[in-house]
């Protein structure tokens, strides 16, 4: 090293350092957030297989292309897949979660509002993948 | 022995990460009732502000080392080995 301050390395080093600190913390932590399920979520067991979604709710009840839930419940989907990898999303409310055969996935969320939401498949999975769809019924609270 | 205190470091590092993640990682609590929607939208506007903030900066840096030190620069220094005789 010759003939020249370099504090002005050292600085944009630390900076550097201290974004990818900062954004990696906010990331983390919106991470932790909506990974963390209420107490007295109702699990939904949501089975994909080509080329349709399967529903399981805690009282056996069965639903095979939609999804009736209630606003302001929380739910947990348990995911799993018969065939092969497909991916649950219910894009209005940003659920996103890989099926894989062989493994539970789990992710939550709890509807705010009553509307009809499209239920997809984002892995492509087979030739009807495009068409392997659902709806997502978000009904009032019955109690 | 500086060796020896880099490898202690790392060390400490790697018994450390774990300790934190379990520190505040999720525990048995319950969470609470939030909209996803809102903490991911969220998340990601805040990164992009992040992104084109340093993208601006790195790219006006580079526009400005360009200008700064063209050869017709007013302040321009031509470095030692222009217009050396080479064959010297």
């Amino acid at each position: 090293m010759s003939g020249h301050s370099n504090y002005p390395e050292w600085i944009y080093v630390a900076v550097v350092i201290a974004l990818m600190a900062w954004v990696g913390a906010e990331a983390w932590n919106a991470e932790r957030l909506v990974e963390h399920i209420p107490e007295g979520a109702e699990v939904i067991k949501v089975t994909g297989q080509q080329w349709f979604w399967t529903f399981e709710h805690e009282d056996g009840t069965k639903e095979i292309g939609e999804l009736h839930v209630e606003v302001g419940k929380a739910y947990k989907f348990e995911i799993m897949s018969k065939d092969v990898i497909h991916s649950f999303n219910i894009h209005d409310y940003v659920v996103l979660m890989d099926a894989v055969p062989g493994r539970v996935n789990t992710v939550w969320f709890a509807p705010t509002d009553v509307g009809e939401h499209d239920i997809q498949c984002r892995e492509y999975c087979g030739l009807i993948h495009y068409n392997m769809r659902g709806t997502l019924y978000v009904e009032e609270a019955s109690t | 022995m500086k060796g020896m205190f880099e490898l202690l470091l790392i060390l400490a590092v790697l018994v450390m990460i774990p300790a934190v993640d379990l520190a505040f990682a999720a525990g048995d609590e319950p969470g609470e009732y939030l909209d996803r929607r809102v903490i991911i939208w969220n998340l990601f506007f805040r990164m992009m502000t992040v992104a084109f903030t340093v993208g601006a900066v790195v790219a006006g840096t580079m526009i400005w080392l360009v200008w700064r030190f063209r050869e017709s620069h007013p302040k321009a220094k031509p470095t030692a080995y222009e217009g050396t005789d080479w064959s010297n």
